[in-house]
């Protein structure tokens, strides 16, 4: 568990989460279910980057989490899955990830540790997806391997290429 | 898209629960009470399930598919039973609603209430407002819903025929509706207007969705109100619309279109789709018992969205006005939440 697992063997058996910005509409139904499995809290959410224009954010779990690297008390860690995830009873709240992570995930909560995404670690324990993968409309938000993702969007990119020549 | 996401199983509660209209609120609430163990019915009065997700929303933005593979799992993995074509209503009461046509038997809202342990009304808001002038009954002028559900139709191969078409469509309104109409109607090759009686900075849909229909082409014709349909014969020729200006805050917060007298024009159309707001559409008239209906058409519900008549809990956009299909959910499962602790407590 935590530092010591190696990512590249992390890669190899886990599933990621990948949300592609350009296929959501804004239809808030990840926040939402977010919210309602864990207590009003939104660790998926929508921002109104623009007038008409809400998108979702959430932690991108990386497999080299800064995040992780910088927790003084190991209260961050990298799960069986490869999901980043904290141990609320170790953080100290010294709010060190919320500097390290380049995306602004961590929240700090007022009783004072801080709290974010856990891929829904109870759902992911009974073999069930995260609740904003299971319930997006517009499959928007995946779930899978890296590879398969990646082979799936170059596959996209070269059907786009032929479209364009087709023309 | 998943709505019984919570669990492998179903849970060891014992009771029964109707659910009317399958929208997103209605599946949500399904998914949850399903997962707890309750037997759920679903009522819908079309031929799919889904709602508006199915039927008003663009194929090309939420797949239809989808929404069937969430649907099937309710079903062939957690017995939730679905009763299609099928309307609830109360009874000696009736209204025609956007949709109905293919309403194969109508069940009584009293023998449902009678019959389950609890009653979720999810039903939506299957009614278009119009703008009250003359012409507006011409066989050209459309409601948002009524064109893009004509066109879902269509495309399901639930309709033979397509939508009417037009060269020239002008669609009133800005809001998320108007937004989805316009696109539809540029894609069928059509010059297409939005028309507007305040500015594109208070539009409901927000400035980003009209300037990517202005970059396709539709032109965004703000500050203006149509004060009359020109029809000839039963079909719209024009709209005559007069100019507006922004005046001091109104009850909304946003600025008050006031008309400009003098300042009638007209634009020609020959087809015209008023995307002006839809209405909640519960399964009575006025009142049901004691439940009742705000200015809007709104079921009153309490915070644990239980409506005055304690078995009956109401979700979604007929208890909201239209909204996002997230937030539907979300009040979906909310709603759900409350109907097994009312059921739990009770035992």
């Amino acid at each position: 568990m935590g530092r010591e697992v190696n990512p590249e063997s992390v890669l190899g058996i886990s599933v990621r989460r990948f949300v592609m910005v350009n296929k959501c509409i804004g239809c808030y139904t990840c926040e939402e279910v977010c919210k309602f499995l864990n207590d009003e809290q939104q660790f998926i959410k929508l921002y109104e980057i623009e007038s008409g224009l809400s998108k979702p954010i959430s932690c991108f779990h990386c497999v080299k989490a800064p995040c992780v690297t910088v927790c003084p008390t190991n209260a961050l860690i990298v799960d069986r899955d490869g999901a980043v995830v904290t141990r609320v009873t170790r953080c100290i709240g010294c709010t060190s990830c919320i500097i390290a992570c380049p995306f602004g995930i961590p929240d700090l909560l007022p009783v004072g540790h801080v709290v974010k995404c856990d891929l829904c670690s109870k759902l992911r324990s009974e073999g069930l997806e995260p609740g904003c993968i299971a319930v997006c409309p517009t499959n928007a938000i995946l779930w899978g391997k890296p590879e398969d993702i990646t082979r799936m969007l170059r596959e996209k990119t070269l059907l786009k290429l032929v479209e364009a020549y087709r023309r | 898209m998943r709505f019984a996401f919570m669990c492998r199983d179903r849970g060891g509660r014992r009771g029964s629960v109707a659910i009317i209209g399958a929208g997103p609120a209605g599946l949500a609430a399904a998914g949850y009470l399903t997962c707890m163990g309750y037997e759920v019915d679903v009522y819908d009065k079309l031929p799919y399930v889904g709602g508006l997700m199915m039927f008003a929303i663009p194929s090309y933005r939420i797949y239809p598919d989808n929404v069937i593979e969430g649907v099937e799992d309710l079903r062939d993995r957690l017995s939730v039973r679905f009763y299609l074509r099928t309307k609830v209503f109360a009874k000696n009461q009736s209204r025609h609603d956007e949709g109905d046509e293919f309403v194969e038997k109508v069940v009584n809202l009293e023998d449902l209430v009678e019959k389950y342990n609890a009653v979720l009304i999810s039903t939506g808001t299957w009614s278009s407002r119009k703008l009250g002038v003359e012409g507006e009954d011409s066989r050209n002028v459309l409601t948002a819903l009524e064109y893009l559900y004509h066109w879902r139709l269509y495309e399901e191969g639930l309709a033979t025929e397509k939508p009417p078409t037009g060269r020239n469509v002008v669609v009133v309104g800005a809001g998320l509706s108007a937004i989805d109409a316009a696109e539809k109607a540029l894609e069928t090759g059509a010059d297409v207007y939005i028309v507007y009686r305040r500015t594109i900075a208070e539009a409901p849909a927000g400035i980003y969705p009209i300037n990517e229909l202005i970059k396709r082409g539709v032109r965004f014709v703000e500050l203006v109100q149509p004060t009359k349909i020109i029809s000839e014969g039963g079909y719209a020729r024009g709209l005559e619309l007069v100019k507006m200006k922004l005046g001091e805050p109104d009850e909304t917060g946003r600025p008050r279109p006031i008309p400009v007298p003098g300042t009638e024009f007209v634009m020609e159309a020959d087809l015209v789709i008023l995307a002006v707001g839809e209405i909640p559409t519960p399964p009575f008239v006025d009142k049901f018992m004691n439940i009742s209906i705000d200015r809007s058409r709104r079921i009153q519900v309490n915070n644990r969205y239980q409506t005055a008549l304690e078995k009956v809990f109401a979700a979604g956009d007929v208890v909201t006005g239209p909204s996002f299909i997230g937030k539907a959910f979300g009040s979906g499962l909310r709603a759900a939440k409350y109907i097994d602790s009312y059921l739990y407590l009770r035992r």
